[in-house]
């Protein structure tokens, strides 16, 4: 292989441009663009050829009107005599004449040759014998027959017209090549700027692949389709990062929650097996046991039901669910359970509030809303359960409420504003409404009720 | 009574086996779906326990198909924590009731109880009687020994609840879901407290307290 063969072939490997749209896009473009051009290029060829041509044919008309008229009027013998002393005359040059009888043969002219056929004549490599003119000539011009066999050709030497010819093609020939050079060049310099910044957001995306997740894709101001898709990849990349944290964040959690009374179980056992002298003895042990543990598969319960919700299967089966009813059915179970616990539930319904969901699960978030704010509130607390219109569900209490800055992180799995994580429940009620709202496209918004929390859903009226 | 079990999992089978048998009941066992419907034709069960996950043939399948050949023997499903749609669709197949592995042996007993000793389905009940206890269901009104209670609405539905039950156990899981359509553990006391409510207007002097608590396991209403 030649070295400039190597060459080529190198660059061809190495270059990805070769290889991407954006450049076979740009080749496309320049091939059309030639292609056009070309045609354009064509067409006024052939426009400027067809005027030079009808200029000599307007000299040449001239010249025949005269010697028609004087054949006509003088005779044949005038018009011989003309046209000799014209061919003698050096101000006819570029002027060809050929006069011939009714045999055939030349009478006088100024070419060797010509056809004795009437109308418009396009002859090469003529053979003048004019001084001036030493090569062979290209000669147009129109051939007449009058009545007798008498034959005149008046004609023009056409070596300006295809001088014009070869020019125009020269011309047209580098300004085509070098339009379709810098056609190319153009799509060339486009598609490297675009082969930029695609190679930015691959090695973005490798960045992340490799573990860091921070890595995001450089946003231009130009707001076009690539920032769009970079935008749209940075929140891919963004709900990415926040999820895998909270995975991490959940795993390192249910570790910590599970190992707790997994502990407190060994405990019980080993205590049990050394000091469960009696039956009843051993009974009660492994009574607290079997509580222990199903303490710990309600965990796993509630936290196999969040995931489930979080999938999305239930919304299949969403319906018109009436909140109003579900908000007087909630009050008449939890008004005697918040008064056992020493607090005060009231109810505020507006009837005939209908939403689309999942009746089921929003009775379940409806009821972990009040039993956390029964649980953490102090005695004496106010709880108010409120179905408001449209479709708002809220329950406020007068409790100590959630900090502002904690108010997002209560509602992630485990998370307790107790850590010492002493107090009893499992620490998912509210992950679990989080996630019921989730699936009816809301969220759980935690404002100040002054004193107190106050939790609402807005659902979406039905 | 004579129960079918159709469960795969060799050590859940023998755990049920042997406790239902302790509790007095004859226990036919078939490991997959396609022997379980060979079973279930063969001779008649009082009732059966379907795991949801079967081999050859899935628990679903099976109470289909069982449904389908008018077999109208109680049924009960077996189905795993993470199935949230389970219950819907195994009632929607034909099954009677449902119960989340693991399980309590008392609470699969309780509710093998109750299915195996449902009313039929198209009487019109309008009161209800037992022992000196009289719930009339149309005046909403509740008399013991002849002396009208004042209950609550909660309490109304639960008092009914356990005479329906005539007797019979019911657990703590079987209230919240029949009394209150709870299909999840409350971090409240729910069922204690309005058990107790109802309690204190029930048996509130009278020498002999109908309600009956049974440690671990549930309640029952003795005439």
């Amino acid at each position: 292989m030649s070295p400039n063969a190597v060459w080529v072939t190198a660059l061809w490997r190495n270059s990805r441009l070769f290889k991407t749209a954006s450049f076979r896009l740009a080749v496309l473009c320049a091939a059309l663009f030639s292609i056009i051009l070309a045609a354009l290029l064509f067409f006024n060829y052939f426009a400027t050829s067809q005027a030079l041509e009808d200029q000599m044919r307007a000299r040449v008309k001239d010249d025949f009107t005269t010697f028609s008229e004087e054949v006509d009027s003088e005779g044949s013998d005038a018009v011989i005599k003309e046209i000799t002393e014209r061919i003698a005359k050096p101000v006819t040059f570029g002027s060809y004449f050929y006069v011939a009888d009714e045999s055939g043969s030349r009478i006088v002219g100024n070419i060797d040759q010509v056809p004795i056929v009437p109308g418009w004549q396009k002859l090469s490599a003529v053979n003048a014998n004019k001084s001036n003119t030493e090569r062979g000539h290209e000669v147009w011009g129109q051939g007449k027959i009058f009545p007798g066999g008498f034959f005149i050709f008046v004609g023009q030497d056409a070596h300006h017209v295809l001088a014009e010819q070869r020019g125009l093609v020269q011309s047209y020939l580098w300004s085509g090549i070098l339009a379709g050079l810098m056609s190319l060049l153009a799509g060339l310099v486009l598609s490297r700027s675009f082969l930029r910044r695609i190679d930015d957001i691959n090695k973005t995306s490798l960045a992340i692949m490799q573990g860091n997740l921070k890595e995001r894709v450089p946003i231009r101001s130009s707001s076009d389709e690539i920032d769009k898709l970079s935008a749209n990849l940075n929140q891919l990349f963004d709900s990415n990062q926040a999820l895998l944290e909270s995975l991490k964040q959940v795993s390192t959690n249910i570790a910590h929650d599970l190992r707790t009374p997994l502990t407190r179980l060994r405990h019980r056992l080993e205590e049990a097996k050394v000091k469960g002298k009696t039956v009843k003895a051993l009974r009660g042990e492994i009574d607290s046991s079997i509580t222990e543990s199903d303490q710990l598969l309600a965990t796993f319960a509630a936290l196999l039901r969040i995931a489930q919700i979080e999938s999305g299967s239930r919304k299949k089966a969403f319906a018109r669910v009436n909140l109003s009813e579900l908000g007087e059915r909630v009050f008449g179970i939890f008004q005697a359970v918040a008064e056992d616990e020493g607090k005060k539930l009231q109810a505020d319904v507006t009837p005939d509030v209908y939403c689309d969901g999942d009746g089921e699960l929003l009775l379940q978030a409806l009821v972990n809303l009040v039993e956390n704010a029964i649980r953490h509130t102090p005695n004496g607390s106010t709880i108010a359960l409120r179905i408001k219109a449209p479709a708002i569900i809220e329950v406020a209490d007068s409790g100590p409420g959630i900090p502002t800055e904690q108010r997002d992180k209560v509602l992630e799995r485990f998370h307790r504003l107790d850590h010492s994580r002493s107090t009893p429940g499992n620490g998912l009620g509210l992950a679990l409404v989080s996630a019921i709202a989730s699936l009816h496209d809301t969220k759980v918004e935690l404002t100040d009720n002054g004193p107190g929390l106050r939790a609402s859903l807005a659902l979406q009226p039905a | 009574m004579k129960l079918l079990v159709i469960e795969d999992d060799q050590a859940t089978a023998d755990h049920l086996r042997r406790n239902l048998t302790d509790n007095g009941h004859t226990v036919v066992l078939a490991a997959n779906g396609k022997h379980g419907l060979t079973h279930a034709a063969a001779s008649a069960y009082d009732a059966m326990i379907i795991d949801r996950m079967l081999p050859e043939l899935d628990g679903l399948s099976v109470v289909k198909r069982l449904r389908a050949t008018a077999n109208h023997t109680p049924i009960l499903i077996l189905t795993t924590m993470d199935g949230l749609d389970d219950r819907v669709e195994g009632l929607e197949a034909g099954a009677d009731d449902y119960l989340v592995k693991p399980f309590a042996m008392p609470e699969l007993l309780a509710r093998l109880n109750a299915l195996a000793r449902r009313p039929p389905v198209n009487t019109v009940q309008t009161s209800l009687r037992v022992g000196d206890v009289n719930l009339d269901l149309l005046k909403r009104e509740v008399r013991r020994a002849g002396q009208p209670l004042d209950l609550q609405p909660q309490e109304f539905k639960l008092l009914e609840y356990l005479m329906r039950s005539d007797g019979r156990i019911v657990t703590k899981a079987m209230l919240l879901e029949h009394v209150w359509g709870f299909h999840f553990d409350p971090q409240t006391t729910v069922v204690e407290t309005h058990m107790s409510r109802l309690r204190a207007k029930l048996d509130k002097g009278y020498d002999r307290a109908m309600i009956v608590t049974q440690r671990g396991v549930g309640y029952r209403l003795v005439a």
